[in-house]
């Protein structure tokens, strides 16, 4: 069941900055936990891996990154990430619309708009779940966005650098589950 | 005649307390889990996670690897002794292992063995699959559109089409209906449920290399049907092969399908030679064992326009999931379905029915349905409901209209069916009454007025149980009659095994008091046996409300073998001819003699020590019963509901249940039969849903989803009776099982949508969540 | 694998032993080590209660725990509800009132009763449908099972066997 989530979040730095750093998939990687792209197959196609773990449960997905349209005037990006569990346990796809904003204070908004469709043993959970677990990695994501920005240093193109995978806690995606029944959706 | 017999001795219409629940309120149960034999070793499933995908490897390396693995067995492995596939109870085939592709979420793909549960656990998860994933089916609608992806590539037939039924006469249906005055139609889904037993489904296979025995210890509904396939399946000789169904927690037909862990287990089991257990959790029950239902009906009453029904036509689309492993008589595929004319009567009538494959679990017939009856109730008893509404018509008067007169049975219904005998209106009356009909509708008018949300709904249901006579009803090729075999010993005490398997029913009290009733011996004195296919004669097993049907009467018949035998024993004792003496329930005794009389135990005695000459010793006999006919167990239910406006909430204030199952054995057993089923239809009406995302994720696939009513949610039920024996019984009676699972969804659902049935609402599809509910009121603009 | 640890409780009233797993269950314990199949397994997510028992006075559900966490504690099974051969008054409210059908849930059920009517003595039937309604049942529809609590309620008060 295709998953629709919209974040928006600000950044405080120039638009072009944030701009160069979002249309490389490698550098979004570095931010996303337990993400890596390992190989760059064309111009617009990339393979990666990312390794998901809510409690003791681990699942690692393998697959390719796509950059369906990347609109460089219009600071509009849009990307296809399908992956395959490896050892079978199920797999999952995301579409993402990402647009940026610059802002008056010289920061950036980032609007995103995700497409997040699970097959296999976690979908069964039902979107309470996938809601919940996709809520806090792009917590996370965001966070290392926002320091990663700020690193004087650049990363240098060819060398995967994955973010630390910390394993979601079950607890906090069940606090998280709970506390999204009373939240105020806008 | 029935005698009556004392409440010592036990006999039919007696509440004799259950000798089966000893063991069980001591905790003393041997179910399957609890059976453990030296050397055991456990089996668990490894899974696909895709509803439709090719199955490009698996690796089973690591897994084998393991410390305390004994095997990994694969698809593979299975096609080298030809046991990839199995035949399923529709003539079907299905994947015992997945090879090729894998056609739903939780198709088994492969079975490890481990010394330990916890050990198998680990292993399974170092099994590795490849998969590719493959376009998904789960809309039946769809099924046979021409771009619909093509589910069985294993058929010569390539299309996702499984069968085309019909009944009845097309054309002179068709010319009603364009005639009619008025017409009232329902497009009816009938959900896919789980009848999710408390104990799931398991076995310990045991096959012993020294004898070459095979024993499989197994929730089976239907143990010797089970051995006869195991035999023909796995190529092992039938009497070395010995099924024993122990204490079985609850089958609702769940437990009468082959399932893949089963054969796994023992070819397991024959690899090894030591016994390997196989139980599965629940959420593999729920997600790949045997659903129930899933029927998107239409149904259409053509009427004068004072309400006499003129014709009825019926068109079904079954979503049968992956392979059809529905559990129903040869004929019949989509089982009793046609018994869809209900309690009225249709001078004509059509039915036609259409199964079509899906990437959803395998199977259709279970949850107490004797057959699809329950889909053919729920859809009657709605379009009359339908058709009342059209004709602004109290839908109790609708009913009372229509409803076959006793004077006619047996009634030959325009869709094929003898009704044996049936009394509607007298059960209509006993609910009408006992609920306080006429005060409820005027409570509903003040109410009304008020704003309030009050709803009455009415069922009045005939459902047809007891398969079946042979010329008709036959499951693989085996006919449907079923046994019991009875053998008195010198002390006047008895042993009697039958061909049934009870999961709850009661079957080692309600046997023996038919026992007690024919023979005069004690019900206490009685011990029944059923379920060990070494010792029970050959039978169909018990679903479909069939036992009392067939093997009660065939327990009486047999009874009654013995009594003539008996009868020629006590002549010899008494010194007279057979003709002088008269039977009552315990003796023979000598016309105008009382006082010259044997009883039973003196005659058994005899039968061992002072045998007549020309006579056999021994006091037994067996019966193999095919009944000439099946019966036709009926009543009304009435459900009173207020609906919360601010919530949607559908509170059920009381529950009316009126059965007739013609004479009754026992009636404590029948009033926890239908408590049990009632709360059962609630469920599937308000609560329950196995429902398929567009990716073919199982929704539903755990009790956190799957909603099982706790003592909270039940109401009181409030049960009475009506009493039309049938005629062609031994001593008239009809089973009643599957009566409250038949015949109460449609109370709810007719309940509530009587509630809103002045704002509009015609039909509201289960499960009747509060959500729904309270989304027909924004609709209306009703919600507070 | 991780090393066994010593798990040592009082079951029934008797002391056993056993080196177990961490993460071995309490419910697999009880059935397979202790050897003890009354209690059942009927669900995989904690909700059927058919492995309800008393663990230090209080009702648990087995299946949620692990073994070691009872380590110390004392247990009381369905087993251990006869006394002397005596049926305890819920064994005979539930044959006396057809309690049961298939008897899976019963163990379960008469353990939250227990535990109910010790809280409880003079329950009404909301309190007894609230008390057992941890535990499920597809067989009964409840009814007579309440009217089995009741009985043993009524009978306990007459002065049977706590």
């Amino acid at each position: 069941m295709p998953l629709k989530i919209e974040k928006t979040f600000e950044v405080g730095q120039p638009i072009e900055k944030v701009w160069a750093f979002l249309s490389d998939p490698r550098k979004v990687a570095t931010c996303v936990p337990g993400a890596q792209i390992t190989e760059q197959v064309d111009e617009k196609t990339y393979k990666g891996a990312i390794k998901v773990k809510v409690g003791p449960s681990v699942t690692d997905y393998t697959g390719e990154v796509q950059i369906v349209r990347l609109d460089p005037q219009n600071h509009e990006i849009e990307i296809l990430g399908k992956g395959q569990d490896v050892r079978g346990r199920g797999s999952a796809s995301m579409k993402m619309t990402g647009k940026l904003g610059a802002l008056p204070d010289s920061g950036t908004e980032v609007k995103s708009e995700s497409e997040i469709n699970v097959v296999g043993i976690l979908a069964q959970m039902g979107s309470r779940v996938i809601a919940e677990v996709s809520n806090i990695m792009f917590g996370e994501f965001t966070k290392n966005l926002q320091a990663r920005l700020q690193q004087p240093s650049e990363v240098p193109a060819g060398q995967p650098d994955s973010a630390e995978v910390k394993p979601i806690k079950a607890t906090s995606v069940a606090w998280e589950a709970a506390k999204g029944v009373f939240r105020k959706k806008p | 005649m029935i005698h009556k017999t004392s409440p010592e001795m036990g006999g039919m219409g007696h509440s004799v307390k259950r000798k089966e629940d000893l063991r069980f309120i001591q905790g003393k149960g041997n179910y399957v889990d609890d059976v453990r034999l030296p050397g055991m070793v456990y089996g668990q499933m490894v899974r696909s996670p895709y509803a439709h995908a090719r199955l490009k490897s698996v690796n089973t390396e690591k897994a084998k690897k393991l410390s305390g693995v004994l095997a990994v067995i694969t698809g593979e492995d299975l096609a080298k002794a030809n046991l990839a596939w199995m035949p399923t109870l529709s003539y079907d085939k299905q994947m015992v292992l997945a090879t090729g592709k894998v056609l739903f979420q939780s198709q088994e793909v492969a079975f490890v063995v481990a010394e330990d549960r916890y050990t198998a656990a680990d292993a399974a998860e170092l099994v590795e699959v490849e998969y590719e994933e493959l376009p998904v089916l789960v809309d039946p609608k769809k099924a046979m559109d021409p771009d619909a992806p093509l589910l069985r590539e294993d058929r010569e037939q390539k299309d996702n089409h499984i069968f085309h039924w019909e009944v009845g006469d097309r054309q002179a249906t068709e010319q009603v209906f364009q005639k009619a005055a008025v017409k009232a139609s329902v497009n009816a889904f009938f959900p896919r449920c789980h009848p999710a037993p408390l104990e799931t489904c398991g076995c310990v296979a045991d096959f012993n290399r020294a004898t070459g025995k095979l024993t499989v210890y197994m929730t089976s509904q239907a143990p010797h049907a089970h051995r006869t396939v195991f035999a023909l399946v796995g190529g092992i000789p039938e009497q070395n092969i010995r099924v024993v169904s122990p204490d079985i927690g609850g089958g609702f037909g769940n437990k009468v399908p082959v399932y893949p862990g089963y054969v796994c287990a023992i070819v397991a089991s024959l690899t090894l030679g030591v016994p390997v257990k196989w139980i599965e959790t629940r959420s593999e029950n729920l997600q790949s064992t045997g659903f129930a239902r899933d029927y998107h009906m239409t149904a259409e009453i053509a009427a004068d326009r004072e309400g006499k029904m003129q014709a009825l036509r019926v068109k079904t689309l079954a979503d049968h999931g992956a392979f059809n492993a529905a559990a129903q008589p040869t004929k019949f595929p989509a089982g009793l379905f046609s018994i869809c004319t209900g309690s009225y009567e249709y001078p004509t009538a059509f039915c036609e029915v259409d199964g079509v494959y899906t990437n959803k679990a395998p199977g259709g017939i279970a949850y107490r349905c004797s057959f699809r009856v329950t889909e053919a109730a729920y859809l009657i008893e709605r379009v009359v409901d339908v058709l009342a509404l059209e004709l602004k018509m109290d839908p109790a008067e609708l009913r009372r209209k229509n409803f076959i007169p006793e004077s006619k049975f047996p009634y030959k219904s325009s869709l094929g069916w003898t009704y044996d005998s049936g009394n509607y209106e007298a059960a209509m009356k006993v609910a009408l009454d006992k609920i306080g009909y006429a005060q409820l509708r005027k409570e509903q008018e003040e109410k009304r007025k008020k704003g309030d949300l009050m709803g009455i709904g009415i069922s009045s249901f005939t459902e047809i149980v007891g398969a079946g006579p042979a010329h008709t009803f036959d499951i693989l090729g085996i006919k449907m009659f079923d046994s019991c075999e009875i053998r008195i010993h010198p002390t006047g005490k008895a042993i009697a095994r039958m061909g049934t398997k009870s999961q709850g029913q009661g079957h080692e009290t309600t046997y023996a008091q038919i026992v007690a009733q024919e023979l005069g011996i004690p019900a206490a004195d009685v011990v029944i046996e059923e379920g060990d296919t070494d010792t029970a004669p050959y039978g169909l097993g018990t679903y479909a409300s069939r036992s009392t049907p067939t093997s009660g009467a065939a327990t009486a018949v047999a009874a009654r073998k013995i009594r003539d035998k008996a009868k020629k024993i006590a002549a010899y004792l008494l010194e007279c001819s057979e003709n002088d003496l008269e039977w009552e329930p315990g003796k023979f005794f000598v016309k105008g003699a009382p006082s010259k009389a044997k009883t039973i135990q003196e005659i058994a005695f005899a039968a061992y020590t002072n045998i007549p000459p020309g006579l056999e010793a021994g006091l037994e006999a067996v019966d193999y019963y095919d009944p000439p006919n099946l019966t036709f167990p009926f009543g009304t239910y009435v459900c009173v509901v207020d609906i919360d406006k601010g919530t949607g909430e559908v509170k059920v204030r009381r529950f009316v249940a009126v059965d007739d199952c013609g004479n009754i054995i026992n009636p404590m057993i029948v009033e926890g039969q239908i408590h049990g089923g009632l709360t059962e239809g609630l469920a599937i009406a308000f609560m329950q849903q196995i429902d398929y995302d567009e990716s073919g994720n199982v929704q539903g696939g755990s009790f956190m989803d799957y909603l099982l009513p706790t003592a909270v949610e039940t109401p009181h039920w409030e049960t009475d009776k009506t009493c039309t024996p049938s005629p062609h019984h031994p001593f008239g009676a009809k089973g009643v099982g599957e009566s409250p699972n038949v015949g109460s969804p449609a109370a709810f659902v007719n309940a509530v949508v009587d509630a809103l049935s002045h704002l509009g609402v015609r039909h509201i599809d289960m499960p009747i969540t509060p959500w729904k509910v309270w989304n027909v009121l924004k609709e209306k603009g009703v919600t507070s | 694998m991780a090393k066994k640890q010593l798990v040592r409780v009082k079951v029934n009233g008797r002391d056993r032993q056993a080196e177990v797993e961490p993460r071995l269950l309490l419910i697999h314990f009880i059935r397979e080590v202790l050897e003890l199949t009354g209690s059942h397994i009927g669900c995989d997510t904690s909700h059927c209660g058919a492995c309800t028992v008393l663990l230090n006075g209080k009702t648990v559900k087995s299946c949620t725990m692990f073994a070691v966490q009872a380590d110390g504690g004392e247990i009381l099974t369905v087993e251990g509800l006869i006394k002397d051969g005596q049926l305890h008054p819920l064994q005979e409210g539930f044959k006396e009132e057809h309690g049961l059908q298939c008897g899976f849930c019963t163990p379960g059920m008469l353990m939250s009763s227990y535990a109910l009517l010790h809280n409880n003595p003079k329950p009404s039937e909301e309190d007894i449908r609230w008390g057992i309604s941890g535990n499920l049942c597809r067989c009964t529809g409840y009814q007579n099972i309440v009217r089995a609590v009741q009985f043993a309620a009524d009978k306990i008060a007459q002065g049977g066997a706590k």
